[in-house]
């Protein structure tokens, strides 16, 4: 016993040692990532670095403002150091660098990333994990290969059903899960999955998973694994924390049994007028994004009156497949204290919902957003 | 001389020591957290990750009791009574009423 307790007192007083060592430099909020210091620090380690909803203005989404989920950091990685295992149910289990991965084709799409956790701060009782509010959302153009040509390198085997992404992240301990999650071989084939190296023009950042990242476009973010190192071609889902335990939710049509979550859900968030605003009485825009996991956006309805009357917005601008839309609506503003929202609709008869029932992980949180503005 | 050097020279180490924790504590996260009894047990968190993934929670008895175990499934140094401690501290600051 005495033994165990000095190697605990060793072990606190090196951490703190450590932290004495580091300090200064991380002291300051803004220096924790540099470039990044518009977000809102989540968490520090691992980096968790949340949206101002005021900062998501355009399609999109600039790299210096795009959230960060990290489940754990990783050391970032030279691109020419890169490389990827692929190996499991398959027939030519291969090593694939950089290079290997620039013969085949490439494409470029808008794909919009959110965290299967946006929204969870709102969950009462509280939700357990990162209390992001609005802003774990984002639309980037994501330049990479095809999974499926990636995938047909290694010839799997019928018998793979699933594919599971493990990147270069390490749980901080042994005994602590590795974060590894899996997908149905449908969505790891379908055309719009991919194998990104490049974000918004650019070479694919540390911080946003490069130099190669899965891209699951509809999926939760947590199917985009970051930081890839290894592929394995599974013939169940896999079987591990991340999978099993995390990333969960209860059935809705059987709540004693939970499912890994997959699609995101139908979802709109309204960036203009923002929360508190005081607008001049007359004409003005209400505007935001919606967007639909697996489903195709099929319409907007916005409310200026706390959701007794709705009336239908418009889409507008550019969009992809997978992305966001943006939406506006016309509203001629009378004075006096108003409730906007927004509610999304889509091709699966998905709506937004006015509530959704509490999940002890907190997924799932796609109730209608309303936002509070004064009229003078 | 040793007489007069001794106490200052105490009260200097305590100051670093003092110094040295709060500086710990700034590095690992943004906003300080409540110094009550138990306090320093939470230092132990940052061997794996930062002090905002535990404090930001709102949990009950029942959530910080688990949440505290699985911590000490992957190797957390928390000895029973030290979760004790940890337990009656993170309750009563970062406890959610109605959580579970
Ligand atoms: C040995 C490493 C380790 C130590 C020490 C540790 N944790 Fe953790 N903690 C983890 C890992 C790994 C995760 C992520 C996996 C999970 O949530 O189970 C985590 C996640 C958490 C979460 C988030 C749970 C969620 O639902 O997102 C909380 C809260 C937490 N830890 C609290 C604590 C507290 C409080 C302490 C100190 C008493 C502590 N941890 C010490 C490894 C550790």
């Amino acid at each position: 016993m005495t033994t165990t307790r000095r190697g605990f007192l060793i072990a606190g007083g090196a951490a703190i040692a450590l932290l004495r060592a580091t300090g200064a430099r991380a002291q300051q909020p803004a220096a924790l990532v540099p470039g990044k210091d518009r977000l809102i620090v989540r968490s520090p380690r691992p980096i968790n670095l949340e949206t101002r909803l005021g900062d998501l203005t355009a399609y999109h989404t600039p790299d210096d403002v795009f959230f960060v989920r990290n489940n754990y950091d990783a050391a970032p990685i030279a691109p020419a150091q890169w490389s990827m295992k692929i190996e499991g149910e398959v027939d030519n289990p291969r090593v694939l660098r950089l290079d290997d991965l620039q013969k085949l084709s490439m494409f470029t799409q808008d794909v919009t990333l959110e965290c299967a956790g946006n929204g969870r701060s709102f969950h009462k009782p509280r939700a357990s994990g990162i209390q992001w509010e609005n802003g774990a959302v984002g639309n980037a153009a994501w330049k990479g290969v095809r999974l499926a040509d990636v995938l047909r390198l290694a010839r799997p085997r019928p018998t793979g059903r699933h594919v599971a992404f493990d990147g270069l992240d390490r749980p901080p301990t042994p005994q602590a899960p590795d974060f590894i999650r899996s997908v149905p071989i449908w969505k790891a084939l379908e055309p719009h999955t991919m194998i990104a190296l490049e974000m918004n023009g650019k070479p694919l950042p540390h911080l946003h998973g490069g130099p190669a990242r899965a891209i699951v476009p509809g999926f939760v973010g947590s199917a985009s694994v970051k930081w890839l190192e290894r592929i394995i071609v599974l013939a169940d889902e896999f079987d591990g924390f991340y999978m099993k335990s995390n990333y969960t939710a209860p059935r809705a049509d059987n709540d004693k049994e939970i499912y890994s979550l997959q699609s995101l859900e139908v979802k709109s968030v309204i960036v203009g007028p923002t929360e508190g605003a005081k607008l001049p009485a007359g004409r003005t825009t209400v505007w935001g994004w919606a967007w639909s996991g697996e489903g195709e956006l099929t319409g907007i309805d916005v409310s200026t009156d706390g959701g007794q009357s709705w009336s239908p917005g418009t889409f507008t601008g550019r969009w992809d497949r997978y992305s966001w839309r943006k939406w506006e609506a016309e509203w001629d503003a009378r004075p006096g204290a108003h409730t906007v929202m927004a509610r999304a609709s889509d091709s699966l008869g998905r709506i937004q919902p006015t509530s959704r029932t509490f999940n002890r992980l907190g997924y799932r949180w796609n109730v209608i957003h309303a936002v509070k503005v004064d009229v003078a | 001389m040793w007489r007069s050097l001794r106490p200052a020279a105490l009260l200097a180490v305590t100051a670093w020591m003092v110094l040295g924790l709060r500086l710990a504590l700034a590095s690992a996260q943004n906003t300080p957290i409540p110094q009550t009894p138990g306090w320093e047990l939470v230092m132990r968190c940052v061997i794996c990750h930062s002090v905002e993934v535990a404090v930001q929670q709102r949990f009950g008895p029942r959530g910080w009791s688990d949440t505290l175990d699985r911590m000490i499934k992957y190797g957390a140094p928390i000895p029973p009574e030290d979760k004790e401690t940890l337990l009656v501290y993170l309750l009563r600051h970062y406890r959610d009423p109605a959580g579970r």
